[in-house]
This record gives C-alpha cells, sequence and structure tokens, in this order.
C-alpha cells in the first residue's frame, strides 16, 4: 500500500478519508447529543438536530483535515494541500446535498418493492400453507438481502463521489521526498498540538462546564413515571384560615355556654328530685354532652390555629 | 566491583581459565564464590571463594593463590545450584552487577518524541477524569437520599389529661405510631412520652420565662409552647444516649425523680439534670391540650449525647 | 528545575525502593505494539470498563434494592421514583449490559477477523469463550430481580427451555429455580448468582485472560511489510491507551445517552398469571426465541436441539477453532471460509432477531 496514488481506486480513497473522519467526530458529537438529551430534546428532532448539525460543522471539517493529511502522507506519500478539510468539507456538503435525496428515493422505492415482491410471494398456493414464524424470517431475508445489496451500492456510489472529491486534492498535491519514517512521524505529530498547556486547559475548562451544565439540566426524578406509582404525598400541615378559625372558635364556646347553662338547669332540676327519689339513689350522670362535641373540634382544621390562648 | 562473567581469571603466576560461573549467597546477596573453567579443555570447573580474589577489574579477575593450589579448591558441582530465575529472593537483581555489557532493545521511533508522550498522557488523564466527573454529583445525592430527610410533623394524640392526678408527677403516655419507610409497607411502633401538670415553680424552671418555639427543617417555626399552659411533654429518649427512663419515687431524696435505668441520669419534674452523664436537660416536645383534655404531640426526637438541642425526626 | 524532589516523586520513590514501581510500570506501559496502537484494538478494554461501570452502578443499585418476592419490585419503584437520580442509575445498568453484549460480539468478531485466535493466544481464545458464556448468564440473571412480569416471565420460559436437555435438564431446571416452580428461592439464587458468584468468576477470569494476552504479546495487524509496521510501532502507553480512554469516553456518553432516550420503566408486579402480557426475553436472547418457534424445532427434543444443543454445540465449534483451523494466515481477506462463516453467522443472527421483533405483531 505505498505510494500508488494514481492506483488508489476512488471508493477506495473515498473510505480511506470518510471511515476515520466520521469516527473521529462521534465522541464530540455524543457529548453533545447527551447534553441534549438531558434537557429534554432530541438530538434527531428539531430544534436539537439543527443544534447538532450547526455544531457539526467545525467538528467535521477539522475530522475531515486531520484524517485526509494522514491518508496524504501514510498511504500516498504526499504532502496535503492547505486548508484540505475545508475544501472536503464543503465539496462533500454540496455532493451529499445533491446525492442524498436521490439516493433515499432510490433506496426507499427498492426497499418498499422489495418488501411487496417477498410478501406476493407468500400469496401462492405454494407457500400459503407455511407456518409464520418461518415465513417471517424468509420474507425478511428476501427483502432484507435485497434491500442489504440496494444500500451497499448506494453507499459505494457515496463513497465514489467523495472519492473523486479527495482525488482531485491529490491531483495537486506534490509528492513528499522524505522516507516514510519521517511521514509517520510528521501525520503523527499532526495530533500534537504546538501549545499544549492552552489545549489541555480549554479542554479541562470546557469538559468541567459541560458537566457542571449537564448536572444542572438532567432531572432528579424519572422523566417517565410509571402510571400506576403514587408517590407518597408530602404531609404538609392543613392551610392556616385564621378569621375562619376565630369564628369557629367563638361558635364552639357559644355552644359550650350554652351546653353549660342547660347542665346547670338540668342540676337544679336534679337536685330537687334528688329530694323526691332518695330511695332510688339514682343519679342522673351529668351528660357528656359536652365531649363528643369537644372532641369534634380536633378534626377540624381551624383548630390548628388554635395557640392563641 | 563485581567480577564479571567471562572475565580472565589471573592466579599470582599466570593466567588459569575465565569465570564461567557466578554463585551468590540468598541471604546477603554478595558474590560468594566464582566458578573458573577453560573452554574445552576437559578441566572440571572449579569453585572459589570471594575471599581469594585479589582484585578485580572490567574484563580480569585476579586471585591470590599461585595455579598450583588451583586443584585445592572443590569441584563445581552444578546439580548443587539453581539459576536466579528459579528461585524468588526479594531485590536480588538489584545486588548483582554481573554481566558484562548490557542487553539493548530500541526504543521505538515514535516514542523518542516526549513532547508526544507529555501530551497524550496528560490528555488521557484529562478525558479519564471527565468520565468519572459526570457521575460524582449524581451518585453522591443517590446514597445521600434518606440522610437528611424531613421531618414528621404530624400532630399525634396519646391520651387525655384526666389520667393526671397530681401536679409535678409524671405520667407516661405510650402510644402508637405510623411509620412509612421508603418503599416498605405501613407499620406501627409503639412510642412514649412522659407528660407531667406542672406547678408554676416548676413551669418557671421548664421556660426560664421563654415560650418554646420549634421549627422545621427550613427553619420556620412551626409551633409553640405557651409558658402559661402547665402541661409539659418530655420525649421519652434520655438525651444521654437514648434509652427509656422512669419516674420513680426515691425514699432516700424524699422526692419523685426521673430516672434513667442505662447510665443513671436523673432529671427532676422540670427535667433538669440532678446527676449522672446527661448532656443536657429533658427535652420537651410541642404539645396541645384540647378542651375536653385531649392530649396531642408532635413526636419530635433530637439527638443524644450532645449538649445542644439537634432535632433529627 | 527544581533540585529539590516533589513530594509525589518522593513517595514514588519510597515505593520503588520496596516494590520495583518503576520496572514494574515499565513492563505494563512499555509494550510495544506492532503496526502502532490501532483503534481497531480497543475493544477489550471498553468490555473492562463496561464491567467496572456495572459494578459500581450494581453496587449502588444494591444500596435500595432488596432481594425478596414481597420488595423487589416495591424498592425498584422507589429507586425510579424516589431516590435522587435513582432512574438514571438504573437505566445506565440496565443500558450498560446491552452495551455489555453488543462490546462482546463486536470483540469476538475483531479477534476472529484478525485470526488472533491461532497460535499460540489458543488459551486467550478459549478463557475469552468462557468470559462470554458469563456475560450472557449476567444477563439472563440479572433480568429477573426487578420481578415485574416481563422479568419473572422471560426467566420463566427460559429455565423451561433449559429443563428440555435430556437427563440433567430437570435438575439444572430446580436448581436454578429453587424448586418445582419459580418463587421466592429462585430470586434468592438468582440475586447470589449475579451479585456474588458470576462478577468473583468473571474478575477471576478477565484477570487469566489479560494475562495470557500479555504472555503472548499482541497479535498485531495481520498486513503490512516488515518495514511499514516497525515505522509505526510505538507503546502501549500512552497511545493506545488514550485511544481506549477515548473509545470508553464514547461508551460512557452512549450509554447514558440512551439512559436518557430510554428509561428503564417496570410493567406491573409479577403475578403467576401472564394474562395478556407475552413472554420474552432481553433482546440478545431473540434469536434463539425466535428459532424455537420454527415448526422443526417444535416437541420436548426440537426445543432442547433449538435452545441448548445448537448454541452450545455452536460455541464448542468455537473453542475448537484454533485446533481446527491451523493455517497460520491472518489476513481474513485470504481466509475465505472465515470471512463467509462470519457473515453467515452474524446475518442469521440478525435476522432472526429482526424476525421476533416482528412476529410479535402476529401473536394473538
Amino acid at each position: 500500500m505505498t505510494g500508488q496514488a494514481s492506483n488508489m481506486s476512488s471508493v477506495k480513497l473515498g473510505l480511506a478519508v470518510a471511515w476515520p473522519a466520521f469516527w473521529t467526530g462521534v465522541p464530540i458529537k455524543v457529548v453533545i447529543a447527551l447534553l441534549l438529551l438531558a434537557t429534554g430534546l432530541h438530538p434527531w428532532e428539531m430544534p436539537g438536530l439543527a443544534f447538532l448539525l450547526l455544531l457539526s460543522i467545525p467538528i467535521d471539517i477539522w475530522a475531515l483535515g486531520l484524517s485526509s493529511r494522514t491518508v496524504f502522507l501514510e498511504r500516498l506519500h504526499l504532502q496535503p494541500p492547505a486548508l484540505v478539510g475545508l475544501t472536503l468539507w464543503w465539496q462533500a456538503t454540496l455532493f451529499s446535498a445533491l446525492y442524498l435525496p436521490i439516493a433515499y428515493l432510490i433506496g426507499s422505492q427498492a426497499v418498499a418493492g422489495a418488501q411487496a415482491v417477498a410478501s406476493r410471494m407468500f400469496e401462492l398456493e405454494l407457500l400459503k400453507t407455511m407456518p409464520v414464524p418461518e415465513r417471517i424470517s424468509i420474507e425478511l431475508t428476501m427483502w432484507g438481502g435485497a434491500a442489504a445489496v440496494v444500500l451497499l451500492v448506494l453507499a459505494l456510489g457515496w463513497l465514489f463521489g467523495f472519492g473523486r472529491i479527495v482525488g482531485r486534492q491529490v491531483a495537486t498535491a506534490r509528492p513528499a521526498a522524505e522516507p516514510y519514517q519521517a511521514l509517520v512521524r510528521q501525520w503523527d505529530l499532526l495530533r500534537v498540538p504546538d501549545d499544549q498547556p492552552l489545549v489541555l486547559t480549554v479542554l479541562a475548562a470546557s469538559g468541567v462546564t459541560l458537566v457542571v451544565l449537564f448536572w444542572a439540566f438532567m432531572p432528579v426524578s424519572t422523566p417517565h413515571p410509571h402510571e400506576l406509582y403514587e408517590k407518597p404525598q408530602e404531609k404538609v400541615g392543613p392551610p392556616l384560615k385564621p378569621a375562619e378559625a376565630l369564628q369557629k372558635t367563638e361558635k364552639l364556646i357559644a355552644q359550650a355556654e350554652s351546653a353549660v347553662q342547660a347542665l346547670e338547669a338540668k342540676a337544679k332540676k336534679d337536685v330537687k328530685n334528688k329530694g323526691k327519689n332518695k330511695g332510688t339513689g339514682k343519679e342522673a350522670a351529668p351528660s357528656k354532652a359536652d365531649q363528643p362535641k369537644a372532641g369534634k373540634t380536633e378534626t377540624t382544621p381551624g383548630n390548628a390555629a388554635a395557640p392563641t390562648r | 566491583m563485581q567480577p564479571k562473567l567471562k572475565s580472565k581469571v589471573r592466579c599470582t603466576d599466570r593466567e588459569v581459565g575465565e569465570v564461567t560461573r557466578i554463585i551468590v549467597d540468598p541471604l546477603s546477596r554478595e558474590v560468594s564464590h566464582i566458578v573458573v573453567g577453560r573452554n574445552g579443555a576437559g578441566v572440571p570447573e572449579r569453585q572459589i571463594p570471594a575471599s581469594t580474589i585479589e582484585a578485580v577489574t572490567d574484563d580480569t579477575v585476579e586471585l591470590r593463590a599461585p595455579s598450583s593450589e588451583l586443584n585445592q579448591f572443590p569441584v563445581f558441582r552444578r546439580d548443587e545450584y539453581v539459576t536466579i530465575h528459579e528461585v524468588e529472593i526479594a531485590h536480588l537483581e538489584d545486588h548483582l552487577h554481573v554481566q558484562p555489557g548490557e542487553v539493548l532493545v530500541p526504543l521505538p521511533e515514535l516514542e523518542r518524541n516526549v513532547k508526544r508522550r507529555t501530551f497524550f498522557t496528560n490528555l488521557t488523564h484529562a478525558i479519564g477524569a471527565l468520565i468519572a466527573l459526570p457521575l460524582v454529583y449524581p451518585v453522591l445525592r443517590y446514597v445521600m437520599k434518606p440522610m437528611y430527610a424531613p421531618f414528621d410533623n404530624r400532630w399525634l394524640k396519646i391520651g387525655n389529661v384526666n389520667r393526671i392526678k397530681a401536679d409535678d408527677v409524671g405520667v407516661q403516655f405510650k402510644f402508637k405510631k405510623t411509620v412509612k419507610e421508603a418503599f416498605m409497607p405501613e407499620a406501627e411502633v409503639d412510642k412514649n412520652v412522659w407528660v407531667l401538670k406542672a406547678s408554676p415553680p416548676v413551669l418557671e424552671e421548664v421556660y426560664k420565662s421563654k415560650d418554646m418555639e420549634f421549627r422545621d427543617h427550613t427553619g420556620g417555626v412551626i409551633w409553640t409552647n405557651k409558658r402559661d399552659v402547665p402541661y409539659v411533654a418530655y420525649s421519652g429518649k434520655c438525651p444521654h444516649l437514648g434509652c427509656g427512663y422512669k419516674w420513680r419515687n426515691v425514699p432516700k431524696l424524699g422526692r419523685q425523680i426521673f430516672l434513667c435505668p442505662c447510665h443513671l441520669s436523673i432529671y427532676d419534674a422540670s427535667g433538669k439534670v440532678l446527676d449522672g452523664p446527661a448532656p443536657r436537660p429533658l427535652d420537651p416536645v410541642p404539645i396541645r391540650v384540647a378542651t375536653n383534655g385531649d392530649i396531642e404531640i408532635i413526636d419530635v426526637e433530637y439527638k443524644a449525647g450532645t449538649k445542644v438541642q439537634t432535632r433529627i425526626v | 528545575m527544581n533540585s529539590q524532589p516533589s513530594l509525589l516523586e518522593k513517595v514514588f520513590a519510597f515505593v520503588d525502593e520496596r516494590v520495583g514501581l518503576k520496572t514494574i510500570q515499565a513492563k505494563m506501559l512499555n509494550e510495544p505494539v506492532p503496526g502502532g496502537s490501532r483503534w481497531a484494538y480497543v475493544f477489550g478494554s471498553c468490555l473492562l470498563f463496561i464491567f467496572i461501570m456495572q459494578a459500581v452502578t450494581g453496587i449502588l443499585l444494591m444500596f435500595y434494592y432488596v432481594p425478596s418476592a414481597d420488595h423487589a419490585y416495591a424498592s425498584t419503584q422507589y429507586i425510579i421514583h424516589e431516590v435522587d437520580y435513582g432512574w438514571f442509575l438504573l437505566s445506565y445498568h440496565f443500558w450498560g449490559s446491552s452495551a455489555m453484549v453488543v462490546m462482546v460480539f463486536t470483540h469476538m468478531s475483531q479477534v476472529f477477523l484478525w485470526g488472533a485466535y491461532k497460535k499460540p493466544r489458543e488459551m486467550v481464545w478459549l478463557v475469552g469463550l468462557a468470559l462470554f458464556g458469563l456475560v450472557m448468564a449476567f444477563g439472563f440473571t440479572g433480568y429477573l430481580l426487578p420481578w415485574d412480569q416481563r422479568a419473572y416471565w422471560a426467566t420463566t420460559v427460559g429455565v423451561e427451555i433449559m429443563d428440555k436437555t435430556p437427563v440433567v435438564g430437570d435438575f439444572i431446571a430446580r436448581f436454578l429455580k429453587g424448586g418445582p416452580t419459580p418463587g421466592q428461592m429462585t430470586l434468592s439464587r438468582f440475586f447470589v448468582i449475579h451479585v456474588m458468584i458470576l462478577p468473583a468468576a468473571l474478575m477471576g477470569l478477565a484477570g487469566l485472560h489479560l494475562f495470557l494476552f500479555r504472555k503472548a504479546g499482541p497479535a498485531g495487524p495481520f498486513q503490512g511489510s516488515v518495514e511499514e509496521l516497525k515505522a509505526k510501532t510505538d507503546y502501549f502507553f500512552p497511545r493506545q491507551v488514550w485511544k481506549d480512554v477515548v473509545a470508553m469516553a464514547a461508551v460512557f456518553f452512549t450509554i447514558c445517552s440512551l439512559a436518557f432516550i430510554e428509561p428503564v420503566q417496570l410493567l406491573e408486579e409479577a403475578t403467576p398469571d401472564p394474562g395478556d402480557y407475552h413472554p420474552e426475553p432481553e433482546w440478545y436472547f431473540l434469536f434463539l426465541f425466535q428459532m424455537l418457534r420454527l415448526k422443526i424445532f417444535s416437541g420436548e427434543f426440537g426445543q432442547f436441539l433449538a435452545g441448548v444443543a445448537i448454541p452450545n454445540a455452536f460455541l464448542l465449534l468455537l473453542a475448537a477453532l484454533p485446533f481446527i483451523d491451523r493455517n497460520p494466515e491472518r489476513n481474513i481477506f485470504k481466509r475465505p471460509i472465515a470471512l463467509v462463516g462470519w457473515i453467515v453467522v452474524m446475518a442469521g443472527i440478525l435476522i432472526f432477531t429482526v424476525s421476533a421483533i416482528i412476529n410479535r405483531e402476529f401473536l394473538d
């Protein structure tokens, strides 16, 4: 694989740059996606998707630059052109904007067509009696296989186009005269920044900031509570309503007064009767009329205000 | 300097061979013998004690003895020895420098750049820390969830004042409290408080001319025990270490007191510590008495063993 | 520069004098990786990382989870709904177990495709297969613990399948269930297996796996001239460790994201009557589950074949692989049988898994 710039097919070239560039961006994009999820947004729906795509632009440019430079030096033995990452990015974006909608159309049509053909097959008399699980697997293999082939071809098509874009950069690049070891060292050291403390400090600071934001946004209890789960109610004290409480207390006092008066009247009568019924030993016990009434007051909310003694 | 393997060996008169092996004392870790042999001569190797060595240079070992005495040294028996790789002797290699020269492996080309190495070292540490960091706060909150549970400020009915027949006499009121801990089903626990109807001097001792305020965990007042209400309820737990205490008549003292059987803390009717290790007086709890005499309290618990009252339940 | 050594350096020198720390460190970290550090080699380290995270989250879950039939469901719901961030830690543990299975398949595939099971790495491969079995056992035993309908019935069906093994099936099933039917005994056994026995076994075997790997040395890339490999060679530390850490970070953040996208939600509490619920195992057993539905595997022996015999026979084949395949060639593009075999097996598992999902709609 050493130095055959012209011999490398477009698909191979496209793959050699696109595959590492994609994976280089993934760890950073996953962090962004996680932060979006913590806030409750989904990275595959608007507006989260817009945010993610916007932030992907500088990430992709950087990743494409790094991957392409490595490929140029290591596999092609060429000096990478300046700003190769940016150039590849905008050209690839244009290309994808044209290619992807068409590919999506073709792909979805092909998949739908394959599915239709497969299910039609099972309407034949021969296969109608086949049990469900077997039928599912065979249908899936049929249309899945066809769909996989179609998707593979479409992917190769994109790689071919992207490979041609890279090839245009290759054509303008100067050969690198250094020995292999020096080239390896060159692309290896691409990954070492000139100002290390700066890069590390920025990374650490932004990391800590993102983590703190993550903590601030993430929900404390499950965002999908179970429909049957009852949270134990906070035992909040009943609300204080002073005016009502006072009114109630006044009413009670009035009631108590009348009850006491009734009792006194009754007691007087009893004394009179006692004189008459000495033998019977019947003593009318003072009615506990007071107690139940007073007992009831405890449970009414107003009495929580009773502190005013 | 230690003798080197393959060094020439010279007796006082002539060269007799080379150092074929070195023998080390396993305890002192010093070279105890050298083995001298002559290449292909069919002559047995001889084992020479280190004391016989006069001088050592990089490629020669000089012996004190003449070559004629060489045959008096014992013949070397290989089967009486094992190599240092077959036995574990601590730190042996640190004390041994008997190899002539060194055996080396080249540093890979890419590893020769120190800046690269330090950058990736630091970057690895940074990323590693950033993986662990997001977990710190959620995990701390997770394990701390039940540790500072908010207070239970329910009023509980415990009985009626008609049980209290005399002033300044402690009456125990036992009651059941329903508790629900986390996901456990509701359970009932037995609790008790001591209530007494205080005479004015005792009441003054308890309140010290100040109404007693009770607060919730935010600091807001939830209840005030007014100092003109004669009923005082003390938490059933002794402030020393939480044991249940009793009201006792002590003939020797000629009075009745609260006595804790665990460590013999003694309190008078106002809760004041008369004797024993209790760090503070008995803890009054919020109390209210209804017009019909029903007593209600809030079951407040304080940390045991501290001078300052700290509410925990 | 400083003439006085810092405190850290002094501590290091103290330990080094007694333990030979410098030498140990150098031996562990300065392992030359032929052809240079590679992203393709990160999967083993990722597995170790996922396991450690599972252990950490699992231990935290045990602060609140109670393994009794009375409280298992309630305590799990408590973790999800009441304990601060409990939903997140439980969901992380749940998705982490799926990630572990995915990673184990990826790691095994990478080793297989790179031919790194061949001589002298046969023992590494065998211990690795044992570790694979442990990971699947972890998934199976952990699934029961929440004690909701899904957990209970997936376990019941799984153990019933094992019961179909001739001769020893009944014994194995009763051992796992702790009786003739699933209940508290089952939960206790699954708990101790999941929390004590399997972790101890995994840590021991993982240590052995790493030791054997180090003894054999990394296999390196299967193509490239000697000059190329030498030019790109670097040490395990820092470059490969750096790649491992980045991969671990990506895995960590992905699992966190999944925890947010789909937090764990239990079904109703387990009851002896399945009602309308259709039992299903966890997704990585679905392909076996679907195979069991095929007509050719109906009947007691058929169920044993599909559920026990065929999977174990396949594992035995994998175990025999280093001894059957003696060709020292490691380039996958020059081993057509291996390449086609891998594609067929992966495609087959995928097809049956998706079929099981499609089949859900046909369960009247």
